[in-house]
């Protein structure tokens, strides 16, 4: 019964959305308003049908109906309430189901929004766009990935979902967060798609989505940080970041979108970069899709790929179609769309924009060539290769210092030109910052190269930022004798897109520094402790207190209680496990973390007690983790802020002026108003 | 460059239909699975002396002059059971043949999971522990089942990764024995 | 010079001096532990995915660790120790692809493109910075004739 229901909600959705093609199609050829506006309300009907669907899943995953195959695969008694209820995306056809929920939702949102130029041409092409991709997911779930497969004879329980997609609750958010950012980037594509289409490639559909693209790229970034904590925290190999195909594949669409983020303001102030910026947008979305790709076709082996299906050569066609489409159409109009538009000079902020540009498409490029290039020597070669960590740190740590030099000196620029004294004005105290970090860091012991200039460049870029909100709040306070806090808010509230992306770059810096700390100074050993004995790693006393069993329905989990101590100080006990779930003899490692503000102690349980009672436990003192956390934390911190309506200035009664002289000086004011 | 952006766009399809084939031609196998055959098809077999269940050692030089059918396994891995009753068949038809010896070396599990799995299914053939997993890495392996087969003269003449069925024991001991 | 110019000399020997202690070729070769680390985060271990040698702790890992260990101690150079395993697992062993042959691609590309890319970017400032040549059409001429009418 809830197989029918759920096709039926399937097939509801596929039809709304050809119904919706054909009437917008019609209506466009036609030039019939009328029909444009009924045209666009069959996108709620294809988010009614996509809500139905995913609800009748989570109804049957939660009373654990094993007649659906889905449910039989990934569902079983014993799976606590949670990780039942994240079922809906432990596998590929679920996922694809949670795919199309996210995109109703934003296309309801953006028809919703629109709906007063339901008959503009663009907006109409738009929704039409919108819905071929919603009908390119209905079909899809519909044909090779249908989470309503119905079993001959439904199992009394089912197998569960894999181990380690029900160890830690994070599996809740991870993945909605980076469908949310994946299914976002279809709002920008759907209107660059219109604009080419009917020619109007003015700024006007990149004002409109911009929010949507801000909003998509916050929530990528929080699923990937996620995905960074989960991969550190859960999977407890030691790392954040493997450099995995599907890793590759998330990060992909995020750095074509910051590169056009940050472009998208050139375009907006001199009207140039369009043809970049529509290839940004369509790239950006082609990368959504062969992550997806990626991921399910099990083409690259990693860590996400638990099923190998008929889905990948779809997804691969789809793809493909897409890709043409966009290409063909810059093609056709691509020379129409350039302006006349130039950069007055190389010291100024669109310079700096482009450079940046430059910059993460070089990035994307290595990220790309690295994660593919296993599959293009196998095709020319036959050979069997692969392409890992020391590849990928190797070619990404220049570019990614030299973003972070550009961090530094951009904010300083202003528009359109400046000269070289006012640049060393402004830049001399934060390098000196910078300098002065990096001869600390060497003091202190540092003798990696390329840890050195990050610390260096990190300050750098903080004094900038710090320098641009003191030199900002300063002329605002000298033109309104405000507080200190109320001039940087009332700041901030003015130019929120400013101030929340310096509070972005505050972020980045952060998760640099974290990075650029862990990934040199991390110290790893294995200690083999019978009860009550002790050894010490990098400062920390460690003594193996004792072990315990837990058997639960759902798993038996053996864990190693280990006492931590610095110094005189008792840091506490925890207790590194290993999990065997019923239905795979094989066990999964769960690491306990102890997380310290400058370093993290992370232990894993190598061997469980042997029979002399020995353990193995793995230690490891890995630096500054937290503040990768934390940098994500900022990150989004920014992006909400920056997403914030700007306060519009109002004339302010201003109060008997102050008997001092009230005249900023002219720098400083074009400054704070830029 | 008039339609400078037309050639640009056209040059960036080309390269993107390139990969697209490329890939095209990949989907559906298993990069790690399509190497079916190991690298030391042809080269002599790695030496070793392992600990047996039963308290003994089994050594690579005593069975010299014999073809030897060497299966890494473990009790937790899937296909490792699903191939043990193809194993036990396969031993049983050629137990008698004193010039044909089989050995199970344990891959990556612990004594006392190896001791209940041999108690409950029961393992008639040599079952011999690899601590410091010496012969896994010398023989190659990258995970479990997988068979080697090696004629008297010490040469790996046979490989199958992944579970066996009957069948293909038979064939990789013809290929030992030099009756392919 | 100005005082501000000063400071900016000052502050870029510093950061040179820095940078050359740092960068500076330390006395010795590396010792046999850190050849160890460098050779065994180069090669994956065998049965993961894409964790090195060195990071790994599964057993075949530890026992490779060892194994490398010892022929370190032998002698055995970093591209004997290589090829040594690339016999024994095949090419996909290496996490870092190899400079020759199609490695050429996978290495020189990326450093390929951003040179173009930057070499691009500096002929389009300098294109931008000579005044444009821009010609009145006799269309234009007209527009501005009857807007002036």
């Amino acid at each position: 019964m809830k197989s029918t229901l759920g096709v039926l909600a399937l097939a509801l959705g596929a039809s709304g959305a050809v119904l919706g093609i054909g009437t917008i199609a019609v209506g466009l050829a036609r030039h019939d308003d009328r029909l444009l506006r009924i045209g666009r309300r069959y996108v709620f009907i294809v988010l009614a049908a996509a809500v139905l669907a995913a609800a009748v899943m989570e109804w049957a995953l939660v009373t654990h109906d094993f007649s659906l195959q889905y449910v039989a695969d990934n569902n079983a008694r014993a799976t606590p309430l949670l990780f039942t209820i994240t079922g809906l995306w432990a596998a590929l056809e679920g996922s694809i189901l949670l795919w199309t929920l996210v995109l109703g939702g934003f296309l309801a949102f953006t028809a919703h929004k629109f709906r007063h130029r339901a008959s503009d041409p663009l907006v109409a092409w738009a929704t039409l766009v919108g819905l071929v991709v919603a009908l390119f997911f209905f079909v899809l779930t519909l044909g090779p990935a249908n989470p309503f497969k119905t079993l001959a004879t439904a199992p009394a329980n089912g197998q569960g979902p894999n181990p380690l997609l029900q160890n830690h609750p994070l599996m809740a958010f991870h993945p909605p967060m980076l469908y949310l950012g994946y299914v976002g980037f279809t709002v920008p594509f759907m209107f660059a798609i219109a604009s080419l289409v009917t020619g109007r490639v003015g700024e006007g559909w990149m004002a409109e989505t911009r929010r949507a693209t801000l909003v998509a790229w916050g929530f990528l970034t929080v699923g990937i940080v996620l995905g960074a904590w989960w991969s550190y925290e859960v999977l407890g190999w030691g790392g954040y970041w493997a450099w995995d195909p599907v890793e590759n594949a998330s990060l992909l669409p995020w750095l074509t979108a910051t590169a056009f983020i940050h472009s998208v303001m050139v375009q907006e102030r001199r009207a140039m970069l369009r043809v970049w910026n529509l290839s940004l947008v369509i790239a950006t979305f082609c990368l959504t899709i062969l992550g997806t790709f990626l991921t399910r076709s099990g083409i690259l082996n990693s860590v996400h790929s638990f099923t190998q299906s008929a889905i990948g050569p779809t997804l691969l066609v789809f793809l493909g179609i897409v890709a043409a489409t966009g290409i063909g159409l810059i093609a056709w109009r691509g020379d129409h769309l350039r302006t006349p538009g130039r950069i007055d000079s190389p010291v100024s902020r669109e310079s700096a924009f482009l450079a940046n540009n430059l910059l993460f498409a070089a990035l994307a490029f290595i990220v790309l060539l690295g994660t593919v290039y296993p599959l293009i020597a196998e095709a020319l070669q036959g050979k069997q290769l692969s392409v890992g960590e020391p590849y990928f740190d190797r070619m990404t740590t220049p570019v990614g210092l030299a973003l972070l030099f550009l961090m530094a000196a951009a904010p300083a620029l202003p528009w359109r030109t400046t000269s070289h004294e006012v640049l060393r004005d402004r830049l001399l105290v934060p390098a000196w910052a910078g300098g002065l970090t990096m001869v600390v860091a060497v003091a202190l012991g540092a003798r990696e190269l390329a840890q050195v200039l990050a610390f260096g460049l990190a300050a750098f870029a903080v004094a900038g930022i710090v320098r641009q909100y003191a030199v900002g709040a300063r002329g605002r306070r000298r033109a309104t004798a405000e507080a200190w806090p109320v001039a940087v808010a009332r700041m901030v509230r003015g130019n929120p897109r400013l101030y929340g992306g310096l509070i972005v770059h505050v972020g980045v810096v952060i998760a640099a520094v974290a990075i650029a700390a862990s990934s040199a100074y991390t110290t790893k050993r294995e200690v083999r402790l019978t009860e009550g004995q002790s050894a010490t790693v990098r400062g920390y006393t460690l003594t193996y207190v004792g072990s315990h069993t837990q058997r639960s329905g759902q798993k038996n989990t053996v864990s190693a209680d280990v006492r931590i101590r610095r110094g005189g100080d008792d840091l506490g006990t925890y207790a590194p496990a290993i999990s065997t779930f019923p239905n795979s003899a094989q066990g999964i490692g769960t690491p306990s973390v102890r997380t310290g503000l400058r370093e993290d102690v992370y232990l894993t349980l190598v061997s469980s007690p042997n029979e002399h009672g020995r353990v193995t436990i793995g230690v490891a003192v890995n630096p500054m983790v937290l503040w990768l956390w934390v940098g994500g934390g900022v990150m989004a911190l920014g992006t909400v802020v920056a997403l914030s309506p700007a306060l519009r200035r109002r004339p302010k009664p201003v109060p008997e002026p102050p008997p001092v002289e009230v005249e900023p000086a002219p720098r400083e004011r074009e400054e704070a108003l830029t | 460059m008039k339609h400078r952006v037309r050639w640009i766009a056209l040059s960036v399809g080309v390269v993107v239909a390139a990969i697209a084939v490329v890939a095209a031609t990949q989907v559906g196998t298993d990069p790690r699975q399509d190497q079916n055959k190991s690298h030391l098809l042809g080269d002599n077999a790695p030496a070793f002396d392992l600990p047996t269940l039963d308290g003994s050692h089994v050594r690579s030089a005593d069975l010299e002059g014999k073809t030897v059918i060497v299966n890494f396994w473990n009790s937790w891995c899937l296909p490792c059971q699903q191939e043990h009753p193809a194993l036990v068949e396969f031993y049983r038809r050629h137990a008698g043949d004193p010039a044909f010896a089989m050995v199970g070396i344990v891959r990556d599990d612990t004594e006392s999971a190896i001791r209940g799995y041999v108690n409950d299914e029961g393992v008639p053939y040599t079952v011999a522990f690899d601590p410091g997993a010496n012969a896994s890495l010398d023989f190659g392996t990258r995970g479990q089942p997988e068979t080697y087969a090696i004629t008297p003269d010490g040469v790996i003449a046979g490989t199958q990764f992944g579970p066996s069925t009957v069948a293909q024991l038979e064939k990789l001991y013809d290929a030992a024995r030099g009756q392919s | 010079m100005s005082r501000r110019g000063v400071a900016w000399l000052v502050l870029g020997a510093v950061v040179v001096i820095t940078l050359a202690i740092v960068a500076w070729p330390r006395g010795g070769s590396p010792s046999d532990a850190e050849r160890v680390r460098s050779v065994s985060s180069e090669l994956r271990c065998p049965d993961c995915e894409s964790q090195s040698i060195a990071q790994s702790s599964t057993d075949v890992a530890r026992a490779a660790r060892d194994d490398i260990r010892r022929r370190v101690v032998a002698g055995q150079s970093d591209a004997e120790i290589r090829q040594a395993y690339i016999d024994k697992f095949g090419p996909s062993i290496l996490l870092k692809p190899e400079s020759g042959g199609l490695g050429i691609l996978v290495w020189g590309l990326p450093a390929a493109a951003l040179v173009l890319g930057a070499a691009g970017l500096v002929l389009a400032l300098r294109r931008w910075r000579r005044a444009p040549h821009l010609h009145a059409t006799e269309a234009d001429r007209e527009l501005v004739q009857r807007a002036r009418s």
